[in-house]
């Protein structure tokens, strides 16, 4: 019996380590210039992070949020922006936007209440717009008190089809492009917070930007094989926001996927995936036949471009379950550092 | 590691030296019958009433937790589990009740939390290539469900009801009749629960504010499990024939209506009052079987046939009080099922056997609403049938009692793709009659097919997906040893080494959606250990014990996807290399306390094997114990129980973001009324 009572204390002595609650002090220099990656991670895991990148130095920190928080940062980090010395991370599936310190990366405040957030817009200090997935609501929110103040509703969509993405400003005009199953670019009044005009592209329309002449560019992903939605040769497309009108249309191979397009820090080149890397002059009137740079034998799921310097970052998720690698290159398209981050590395962020 | 090792010597230990003080003549083997000329070189797991019995609250995936070497993913309390053998995935382990093969055509797995354990009256589990015998594409095993005749004579009543934390009720009612020809029983179970458990969840703060919206505190909040509410019901019907001339004829049917909200992540910061995540599934399951045995034959046929609606439904309240639908998706599955099959001895050296199956699929996926450019609607989704067809032909001899040798040819067909010969040899021999030592070895090659989402899913779906295949071969000796009424010690260990390639993975793709490839292969290969014995070591006192440990290592040899890629060489994410369970009983006079205990080490997150701050599971141990009173009168036996879960109230996690109970509480009542 005394066996058995030995065996059984042997047992009871086991539990599962963790260790919570230790929070990290960064302080780096506001002045400092940085690059924030939004890591994804897996969806419906919870497991997305914060890497931050100091170009200067070539240092890489991951975890970020973890570590100076003691908390996770949630599921899906779908964005980041930053406006008034702090970064505003978009939570997708968490359902939050979080404020954070730019310096400490310590939380200064959150956003709850949304749908299925995707990307945040700064209107004024008290006002920005929060657009969704699987809502047609494009969400209006008071930054500074945390609050949601008000909604846009988007015309001829239900929650279920609902997506609005990223989102561009030129004087009081907002632009919008709708991607799941849509295929429009909406312009709202940011003065009213109504949509005063739209505007159809192809199908499915995945990012947006403004170059230096205040022209919108988006492409499009063209759908896929099945889809009754439709299933197109996606396009890059250049468009004047003040008529609504496309000025410029650049298609692809049907079941190309192109997608991210960016600018550098002067709007006069624009970048973008479809499987290579690709860069391309705002006044160019032809695709160019090559690539920047060629892929790596990989699908790329980020893209930014250095808006001092023009070094163009990408990134590599791999198998999309470990750490992603991001690859810095010159604008002459030299390798100059390379680094890995957290799962999934989707968004970048300037500080 | 060395704890578990430490564990499982005391437990041998604490047997072994217990027999010997009592001067048991190990030579007194009595217990031990022939050995079935059908299991030549089978490694099996059985799992006993004692085991499928245990609770009525209990599911199939909440016994092989605590009874089996196989891996358990769950995702929480009555939410997804599924399991895995040896280091491979769900989808690598076919599942057959009474037969018919109830693995999703859709997703290939199964969900272990909806079987009952109490509706389940022999399970057994065949490892690697023993698998063979039964099914094909159990790349990591089977797991063979079936319902037996209860064998009474009368009507027969047994009750059980049961009352847990969270507002947690169990109902199981059983109506048997039976007489020399016809068995029937009729068994139905209700469970439900808030399942609102509440744990501290490590995952996320609470903020407060002062005026101007400055953080001035936060903490980790003590928070109940959010939207995890469950409605459970099940209703088997059994009926037998049997003519009492070698003719039997059967008839099971087994109806499911589950409503079971899905739990949020321990990352969500919605408030569960405006969403409702809920998934409906109403499920019926028919077989109708023919045995026609013989003295050197026999035949069986069966028939049968699966329906399964399933309902995913994610809502939320836009602020004008509606719930209104974000995800609508919507499944129907119909399955027709037969097999027929058929054994023939010549003289008891010989046995030849041929089976063959066919299961038809008829499914229709309709996963998303949409309004089309121009303006109408249209539902996302596929509607498609596939024939699969499994034939088998086998011949087991048997020269003497001490060697076995069994060869199986498996065919199969899926659609149009016929696959390769599936061969498992099998050869076994004893040892050592003093203790029944018996070595076994097999060997088989494997294949198993995408599922019908792997292939035709909107969007994703790819149709020029290859079949899986593997290799996999096992060496392994037993022994049993024991007195009848006294004594009983039996063991195993096994070796295994088995080589997947084509592995199907979804990855996401630059469209948004998730597609699947053939991307990896995989190299698993490890040890099972297994040990059981019980003891009467006084005047109606009986102590059992079974044990089990196995080592996984389950590697990705796959080439890298990019120069990037330090997944190879690694252990594959969730799956564990180590895990152990224990499960111990002590009788006496009615009283039956039980001690259950698993292990499960390290799980990796990452494909890199990366350890991160964001991406950890740790090593777990979960006890669990009971305490039971038999009480019998003349009108009728009585059972009182009392059932302590996570008893060291043990903070854990199966998967990410997933939360779990902390101690909890059961109490169960059961009446079985004497006629």
């Amino acid at each position: 019996m005394r066996r058995l009572l030995l065996l059984f204390a042997i047992l009871a002595v086991g539990c599962m380590e963790w260790d919570y609650g230790l929070e990290e002090d960064f302080n780096f220099e506001a002045s400092e210039r940085g690059l924030f990656i939004c890591n994804e991670g897996n969806f419906q895991y919870g497991n997305a992070t914060l890497s931050y990148y100091n170009p200067d130095t070539r240092t890489i920190e991951n975890e970020v949020f973890y570590r100076a928080n003691a908390m996770k940062l949630g599921d899906v980090a779908q964005s980041m922006t930053i406006y008034d010395n702090r970064g505003w991370i978009v939570v997708n599936n968490s359902h939050v936007i979080f404020a954070i310190d730019l310096d400490t990366f310590r939380e200064v405040g959150r956003i709850t209440g949304l749908t299925s957030p995707r990307y945040i817009h700064f209107i004024s200090d008290e006002k920005a717009y929060v657009t969704q997935i699987w809502d047609n609501r494009i969400f209006i929110v008071n930054p500074k008190r945390y609050e949601i103040t008000g909604y846009i509703d988007v015309p001829r969509m239900t929650m279920e089809q609902g997506s609005t993405e990223q989102m561009v400003q030129k004087g009081k005009y907002l632009y919008v492009n709708c991607w799941s199953y849509q295929n429009r670019i909406l312009k709202i009044d940011t003065e009213t917070d109504t949509i005063v005009a739209e505007l159809e592209v192809g199908i499915q329309p995945t990012s947006l930007a403004m170059d230096c002449n205040g022209k919108l560019w988006t492409v499009t992903d063209g759908g896929y094989d099945g889809s009754p939605y439709g299933y197109e040769r996606p396009a890059l497309y250049r468009i004047d926001p003040e008529t609504m009108t496309i000025e410029a249309m650049f298609e692809f191979k049907r079941g190309d996927a192109p997608s991210e397009v960016q600018l550098n820090g002067l709007g006069d080149t624009i970048y973008w995936i479809n499987d290579d890397i690709w860069a391309m002059d705002v006044t160019a009137t032809n695709v160019p036949v090559r690539p920047f740079l060629d892929s790596r034998g990989t699908i790329y799921y980020g893209l930014t471009v250095d808006p001092v310097n023009e070094d163009v970052y990408i990134a590599d998720a791999i198998d999309y379950t470990q750490p992603g690698k991001v690859y810095r290159y010159t604008k002459q398209g030299e390798l100059v550092d390379e680094f890995y981050v957290g799962i999934i590395p989707g968004a970048f962020c300037w500080k | 590691m060395k704890r578990v090792i430490a564990i499982i010597a005391l437990l041998f230990a604490v047997v072994t030296t217990t027999a010997q003080e009592r001067h048991y003549d190990i030579d007194a083997i009595d217990i031990l019958g022939q050995r079935s000329i059908k299991e030549i070189g089978i490694q099996h797991t059985k799992l006993d009433s004692l085991v499928l019995k245990e609770n009525i609250s209990l599911s199939m995936a909440d016994v092989l937790a605590f009874n089996s070497s196989i891996f358990v993913k769950s995702y929480g309390r009555a939410t997804l589990s599924t399991v895995a053998f040896r280091g491979t995935s769900p989808s690598h382990t076919q599942v057959t009740w009474n037969g018919m093969r109830i693995n999703s055509p859709m997703l290939g797995m199964t969900d272990f939390s909806m079987i009952p354990s109490y509706f389940v009256d022999d399970a057994s589990l065949l490892h690697g290539t023993s698998s063979v015998n039964e099914a094909g594409g159990g790349l990591g095993g089977v797991v063979k469900l079936s319902t037996e005749a209860a064998d009474n004579r009368g009507f027969g009543l047994q009750y059980i009801q049961g009352i847990g934390s969270f507002r947690t009720f169990d109902e199981f009612l059983r109506l048997t009749y039976g007489n020399d020809h016809w068995q029937t029983s009729t068994r139905v179970s209700i469970s439900t629960s808030a399942n609102d458990f509440r744990y501290t969840n490590r995952d996320k703060k609470i903020n407060i504010y002062d005026e101007d919206m400055n953080i001035v505190d936060q903490y980790y909040p003590m928070e109940r499990n959010k939207s995890g509410s469950y409605r459970d019901i099940h209703l088997l019907q059994e009926v037998y024939y049997n003519t009492g001339y070698g003719d039997r004829i059967g008839l099971n049917a087994w109806y499911i209506n589950s409503n079971r909200e899905l739990p949020m992540l321990t990352t969500d910061y919605a408030e569960d009052a405006e969403y409702d995540n809920r998934q409906r599934e109403q499920t019926l399951r028919a077989v109708v079987s023919w045995d026609h045995l013989r003295s050197q034959w026999k035949l069986s046929a069966n028939g049968g046939y699966i329906h399964t609606s399933m309902a995913y439904d994610y809502l939320r309240d836009p602020g004008n009080g509606t719930m209104t639908p974000m995800t609508r998706s919507r499944s129907k599955i119909n399955t027709l099922y037969g097999r027929a099959e058929g054994e023939y001895y010549i003289g008891s050296k010989w046995l030849f056997t041929a089976s063959l199956s066919a299961h038809q699929h008829f499914v229709e996926s309709r996963d998303k609403n949409i309004i089309l450019q121009e303006g109408n609607k249209a539902i996302v989704g596929y509607d498609q049938a596939r024939v699969e067809l499994s034939g088998a032909v086998s011949a087991k001899w048997r020269p003497t009692d001490r060697f076995g040798l069994s060869l199986v040819l498996r065919e199969e067909l899926f659609g149009t793709e016929l696959s390769p010969i599936i061969p498992a040899l099998f050869i076994d021999g004893v040892v050592s009659k003093r203790g029944n030592v018996i070595a076994k070895a097999s060997i088989s090659r494997n294949y198993r097919y995408p599922t019908l989402n792997d292939l035709y899913f909107l969007p994703g779906g790819n149709p020029d997906l290859r079949s899986e295949s593997g290799w996999t071969y096992d060496v392994g000796a037993s022994f049993a040893v024991g007195r009848k009424g006294q004594y009983s010690l039996s063991g195993s260990a096994t070796w295994f080494d088995s080589y997947i390639s084509d592995w199907i993975l979804w990855l996401p793709t630059t469209k948004g959606f998730f597609s699947p490839r053939n991307i990896k292969d995989v190299h698993a290969y490890g040890i099972e250990l297994k040990a059981d014995g019980s003891l009467q070591f006084a005047r109606e006192w009986e102590l059992g014990l079974a044990a089990t440990l196995s080592w996984t290592p389950s590697l990705n040899t796959g080439e890298p996807l990019t120069e990037a890629d330090r997944s190879m060489g690694k252990q594959l994410p969730y799956v564990p290399e180590y895990t152990a369970t224990i499960n111990g009983r002590l009788m006496w006079r009615g009283w039956t306390f039980q001690y259950k205990w698993c292990y499960y080490s390290e799980r990796y997150t990452m494909s890199s094997n990366d350890y991160t701050l964001t991406g950890k599971l740790p090593v777990y141990f979960m006890s669990n114990i009971s305490l039971e009173k038999s009480l019998s009168f003349s009108w009728a036996d009585l059972m009182l129980k009392g059932a302590i879960n996570n008893l060291f109230d043990e903070e854990y996690m199966s998967v990410l973001s997933r939360p779990m109970p902390g101690i909890n509480f059961e109490i169960f009542i059961g009446i079985t009324p004497k006629w």
